[in-house]
């Protein structure tokens, strides 16, 4: 009797404990107020991503939801459903906070990374090369089922293609993300992909990314100014066909 | 008030037990049936219901032609025509062919011959009818074996179990093949007493092979029972301190001691599938080969299940508990808890009802083998609780029995502790069933109405509900029902008479969507616009239909749309279901707010 009065008491107030569309117009009201070009817009769970765009969408440029990582951004604004956090604001504290019936609206400042280069966004300067198919582009794909604006080489089986930035501007770090994109590939051919990244010649980075893999990153100590940098993705393995290899990097100061 | 209770309670406790059982049969059969009927009409037509229905009215048609002597009906030319062909899925041939048939003709008779409901919807009523019957019969079963009060409650449950309702609302197989399973297992139940039986053991079991492969472990179920049965009678026939050798021997002497025409009936049910599939009247074993390995060799598709997403196995073993502890109403599985711990008491204690043909054991085998298979990191997960559905009448029955009990023993307490007068027992048992029992279905019934139309996107409330299933990263859901919820808002973007189409990019509801305003949910105009990119890049209005591996289709349309953000987002209590994309031209247009539900 007590466990059928717990579900019908919890179950009646399922509907009820949701955020109403009031909660979120004025959780978004007070973003769009103090929002600034250049801050990020995070929403947590997940889960609630599409009604957080629904609302904010139109203060999300893609290049910001398709985002390498997070670093790049001084201020987050985060909206969250009960004590939810996003991966970007772990660890921070936030400078302000407000409630919106169970919608948490949060403000974080921190000092944001310095981008010397983008790599994705240089890729017209870039040399490509090696053994592809099709040709290497910037596209805005799924990696580990999250938006990635990257550069995508699809590799031959068992074959590597480079692409070649001659002159990029080095800061003191390199940091950049690979991962194979677009789920259906990755159920149909379960072979990894790679991604080496020399700098003037010398391996600096090696990552597999695997078909469950996501996103993945990598990272490495550099010397400010001028470098050849090479990313080479190969498809590993004879049966690696489709090996949607998307990757992006920063050069930061 | 209370002499009225009492009068009616006497009333009812002195109608005839048969009387009363068909009565309550007849009123299970209504409700169940009209309730479901009723509702199918907020459900949004599954993916695969628009083959089901459409190759239902091509068999239908085809027997219909058979029995009006129609010529060349049986030329092999026809039945491949009708139900084969070359291609894995031609003719829909990966599937046996009762439902689709069954379909079919409540299709012909209620939507084209009588014209009394739509054809979507006469196609549905068949499967109402079906869970209605399998609603119905564990009634039987439950009053038979236990008591009217556990048959009641656990039909109740059964009706009210919040995944079963939705899947009993579709043209699909998944309801039927429940009701299926539980006729073969009470059909062989009957036959234990009675040789006549294996006949209709034979009849049943068949036709539970052509509603769907899952029968396919019927003779698992009770080819462990029977084997149970003999070795108790085995036990009986051999002398006293006999040696398990012996004991074996005669095991296997009791194999026509306790009822061999069930082993001849399970045999020959093959025959009755070949009977009803014309299909199968040629190439017989190859085609029975086709069948079954194309379910053996199934395409894994993208899966959520605790925030991973599965599409290749190994998968977790665990699948099969996990979903059915967040799915299934707390009640049903607290219930079913208690219900066997009392089996089990009572098999020790040697008071196991109807003892001689084990009829705990045989439900309790009935889940463990539909379930089992899952336990098996190759068996595929992603039609969720829908592949083990046979398993939980059994959950359901065991509730029943706890509650029964449960009442017996409180109305038992208050008569000993002089609350009540002894000449009152019988009342305050009956009054004491009647609340628990009416608080437990009434919590079924609560899950089952929160539920509803997006059945396969709730969870229990030990889940959290959906928001709870969100964050337990569980699978939101699949076959695109949900679009069902935005024709409204889309319908508002339909081109006046005269004006160019605004094609809609409609995602996993595509198979269905042109299907919409024939039935008059969405105006003209509003055409699917294609697959995939092609697709997208041709539509006005994007739909994404969420599940985790769809997110790709988000991205796809930004790229193509210049933006992030939908027009209107269909959410079930605050989780997000459907995102409705506009083109730039559109979104002036826009109007409505995403209602919460």
């Amino acid at each position: 009797m007590a466990v059928a009065l717990w579900e019908m008491i919890v179950t009646a107030g399922i509907a009820a404990l949701a955020p109403t569309a009031e909660d979120w117009r004025a959780a978004a009201q007070t973003v769009r107020e103090q929002h600034r070009p250049g801050e990020l817009i995070v929403f947590a769970p997940d889960w609630i991503d599409p009604l957080g765009r629904q609302h904010l969408g139109d203060r999300m440029p893609i290049e910001m939801v398709a985002r390498m990582d997070a670093a790049r951004f001084g201020v987050i604004w985060e909206i969250a459903k009960d004590d939810a956090r996003s991966p970007e604001t772990a660890g921070l504290e936030p400078v302000h906070t407000e409630e919106h019936g169970p919608l948490t609206l949060r403000r974080y400042e921190r000092e944001p990374a310095e981008v010397v280069t983008d790599f994705t966004r240089h890729f017209g300067k870039a040399d490509v090369s090696g053994q592809q198919v099709g040709r290497a582009r910037v596209v805005l794909t799924e990696v580990g089922f999250e938006p990635h604006r990257c550069i995508q080489v699809v590799p031959r089986p068992d074959q590597s293609a480079q692409v070649r930035f001659t002159a990029a501007e080095l800061g003191s770090e390199l940091v950049g993300y690979v991962g194979l994109a677009d789920v259906f590939t990755r159920r149909d051919v379960r072979d990894p992909g790679r991604l080496t990244v020399t700098i003037d010649g010398k391996q600096v980075a090696e990552v597999t990314a695997g078909v469950d893999d996501g996103w993945v990153r990598f990272a490495a100590a550099t010397e400010p100014g001028p470098a050849e940098v090479e990313f080479t993705a190969t498809a590993v393995g004879a049966n690696a066909r489709d090996r949607r290899v998307c990757f992006a990097a920063e050069a930061r100061r | 008030m209370t002499d009225r209770l009492r009068q009616l309670a006497a009333w009812f406790r002195a109608l005839d037990r048969t009387v009363r059982r068909r009565v309550t049969a007849l009123v299970l059969a209504l409700v169940s049936a009209s309730s479901i009927f009723a509702t199918q009409h907020d459900v949004g037509i599954a993916r695969d219901e628009m083959v089901y229905i459409g190759y239902g009215k091509s068999y239908a048609r085809w027997w219909i032609d058979l029995v009006t002597f129609e010529d060349g009906v049986t030329s092999k030319k026809r039945i491949t025509d009708t139900f084969g062909g070359d291609a894995p899925t031609a003719g829909n041939r990966e599937h046996p062919p009762l439902m689709k048939t069954l379909l079919g003709l409540s299709r012909i008779l209620l939507a084209d011959k009588l014209e009394l409901t739509d054809p979507v919807s006469a196609s549905r009523a068949a499967t109402a009818l079906m869970y209605a019957a399998a609603v119905v019969m564990l009634f039987l079963f439950g009053t038979h074996v236990w008591s009217y009060g556990v048959g009641l409650l656990a039909a109740l449950l059964l009706l009210f179990l919040p995944r079963g309702y939705f899947h009993a609302q579709l043209a699909t197989f998944d309801a039927p093949v429940v009701t299926m399973w539980l006729a073969t297992l009470f059909a062989y139940y009957k036959a234990l007493g009675s040789k006549r039986w294996s006949i209709g053991l034979c009849i049943v079991f068949g036709l539970a092979l052509a509603t769907k492969h899952n029968a396919l472990m019927l003779p698992g179920v009770i080819g462990v029972h029977y084997a149970y049965l003999c070795w108790r009678k085995g036990g009986q026939l051999a002398a006293d301190g006999a040696g398990l050798g012996a004991r074996l021997g005669w095991t296997v002497r009791a194999i026509v001691h306790v009822q061999p025409w069930v082993i001849v009936a399970l045999a020959l049910g093959p025959l009755v599938l070949i009977a009803v599939w014309p299909w199968l009247w040629f190439d017989t074993v190859s085609h029975i080969r086709d069948w079954i390995g194309f379910h053996l060799d199934h395409v894994h598709y993208n899966f959520e299940y605790l925030g991973e997403n599965f599409n290749h196995p190994p998968f977790p073993w665990h699948v099969v508990f996990v979903t059915t502890l967040l799915t299934v109403p707390v009640v049903t599985l607290v219930g079913a808890v208690m219900g066997s711990v009392s089996l089990v008491k009572r098999a020790i204690e040697g008071t196991s009802v109807q003892a001689d043909r084990a009829p705990g054991l045989l439900m309790v085998l009935s889940a463990a083998v539909s379930m089992g298979v899952f336990l098996l990191p190759s068996t595929p997960i992603f039609g969720a609780e829908k592949h083990w559905a046979p398993a939980i009448p059994t959950l359901c029955l065991l509730t029943g029995i706890a509650v029964v009990q449960a009442s017996t023993r409180c109305s038992d307490l208050l008569t000993q502790m002089r609350w009540a007068p002894p000449s009152s027992a019988s009342f305050i048992r009956m009054g004491v069933a009647a609340a628990l029992g009416g608080m437990v279905v009434t919590a079924s019934l609560g899950e089952t109405v929160t539920a509803h139309p997006h059945g396969l996107s709730h969870y229990n409330a030990l889940a959290g509900g959906a928001p709870g299933g969100a964050d337990l990263g569980m699978n939101r859901q699949f076959w695109g029902t949900s679009a069902r919820g935005v024709l409204d808002f889309v319908g508002q973007f339909a081109p006046a008479k005269g004006e160019e189409p605004v094609p809609v990019y409609s995602h996993d509801a595509q198979p269905a969507w042109n299907k919409y305003p024939k039935l008059g949910l969405l105006p003209p105009g509003l055409p699917d616009a294609g697959r995939e990119t092609a697709g997208i890049a041709k539509s006005h209005i994007a739909l994404v239909i969420h599940e985790r591996h769809f997110n790709r289709h988000d991205y796809l349309i930004w790229d193509r749309y210049g933006t992030v953000q939908p027009s209107f987002v269909l959410t079930h209590h605050g989780v997000p279901l459907v995102s409705v994309y506009l083109r730039e031209n559109l979104r002036g247009k826009a109007e409505a707010e995403s209602p919460s539900e």
